[in-house]
């Protein structure tokens, strides 16, 4: 196993054979792999956090993969999301870029086209959280200066993020 | 050109198209099961080379998984194949058992399809001389209407009855109200009209119902041609 490899991934499709080889193929790889058979799952299993990057089939059954994609741009700020289709049209392809999908894989494609773009998902994840992270220290050092400690509290509480 | 036919025509293609697309996209499905699946299996082989135990079982799973969805893939192209060839005549003696098999498969493939139930027919061997491709095009809608209102929780069964010696009666029980307010469209409709097949619903059952003729002729003048 390539143990350096430590990004967590969650792989959603209604296709629960596909689902299975996928996510043993990346966890050989390496990748830490949570997966959900359908758009609720997916939803739900976010919730609980700790995902850089999601794998989302477009066409599923209930919620899917458009909306799936929508809701965990909406709720998880630094999360990218890769979208998978057996259905390409240049439509979709459009309408999954402006709800800020990554990147859109058509199936059947190379696996090691994926975990390329896996992890250039994963490095662009890392340095928006980096810039945001640097935007926030520049924001603090600023505070420092001219406010009486009581302002400095407030302004702190502003900046905090409330992840504990 | 008469710009109502030309509609017609297209949408009859359009038709063509869209259940094409569909059966594509299920064997797209198929193909990257297959390959993924075959990629986990060299993934495994290459561990193995390295000394890693992997279990028998897995590779068991693999090869039975890879197996089923050959018989999936197959069973599609069946399907992609019988339709394809429902153009080849366009009026000629079908079952109407048959083309209700094909059509509910096809539907299968869609992604927000629901439940499907055929019923054996009680009243002999369902035959009519019709135009399969557009009674095939008018019950696949039918269904498309009924999965889009409802979900993926539709659960439709559906039965052919003899109404006399005029025509068959197919029944599509559990038919939502709200997806007869949109069905048939105007383009259904018009492929209706051209067969001969009228609808009746009775919403105090959800009860949706196509009569089709025994006999286009017999009901209807107007030339059928899906213009394929």
């Amino acid at each position: 196993m390539e143990a350096e490899n430590t990004i967590n991934i969650l792989l959603v499709d209604d296709e629960v054979k596909f689902l299975a080889a996928v996510s043993d193929r990346l966890t050989i790889k390496g990748f830490n792999v949570t997966t959900a058979a359908n758009g609720d799952a997916a939803i739900e299993a976010a919730g609980k956090g700790g995902f850089d990057v999601a794998v989302v089939d477009l066409q599923m059954p209930g919620t899917d993969g458009a909306q799936v994609l929508k809701i965990l741009k909406q709720k998880h700020e630094f999360i990218e999301i890769i979208m998978l289709t057996g259905h390409a049209t240049v439509d979709s392809a459009v309408e999954c870029t402006k709800l800020g999908a990554f990147k859109y894989l058509e199936k059947p494609y190379d696996f090691d086209k994926l975990i390329e773009v896996l992890k250039d998902a994963y490095h662009l994840r890392m340095q928006k959280k980096f810039e945001n992270n640097a935007k926030r220290m520049d924001a603090i050092q600023k505070l420092s200066m001219g406010q009486s400690p009581l302002g400095i509290l407030k302004a702190l509480a502003k900046l905090d993020d409330g992840k504990k | 050109m008469d710009n109502g036919k030309d509609l017609f025509h297209y949408d009859s293609l359009a038709f063509f198209g869209k259940v094409n697309a569909s059966i594509s996209h299920e064997l797209k499905n198929v193909m990257a099961i297959i390959s993924e699946t075959a990629g986990l299996l060299g993934d495994l082989s290459d561990l193995a080379s390295t000394g890693t135990p992997i279990k028998p079982d897995m590779l068991k799973s693999c090869t039975g998984s890879i197996m089923e969805e050959i018989q999936r893939g197959f069973l599609t192209i069946r399907q992609m194949n019988r339709f394809a060839h429902s153009v080849d005549t366009p009026i000629e003696s079908v079952n109407l058992m048959d083309l209700l098999d094909l059509a509910i498969n096809l539907t299968g493939y869609l992604s927000f399809s629901g439940k499907t139930y055929l019923t054996p027919c009680e009243d002999g061997v369902p035959t009519a001389s019709t135009c399969p491709f557009l009674l095939q095009a008018i019950i696949y809608q039918a269904l498309v209407y009924e999965f889009k209102t409802t979900g993926p929780g539709a659960a439709i069964t559906i039965s052919l009855r003899a109404r006399g010696d005029a025509a068959w009666r197919i029944i599509f029980s559990g038919f939502n109200a709200n997806a007869f307010q949109k069905f048939p469209d105007p383009t259904t409709s018009a492929m209706a009209a051209a067969i001969g097949v009228v609808f009746r619903f009775d919403s105090t059952i959800d009860r949706l119902e196509l009569e089709v003729p025994l006999t286009i002729k017999s009901t209807t003048n107007q030339s059928v041609a899906p213009g394929i």
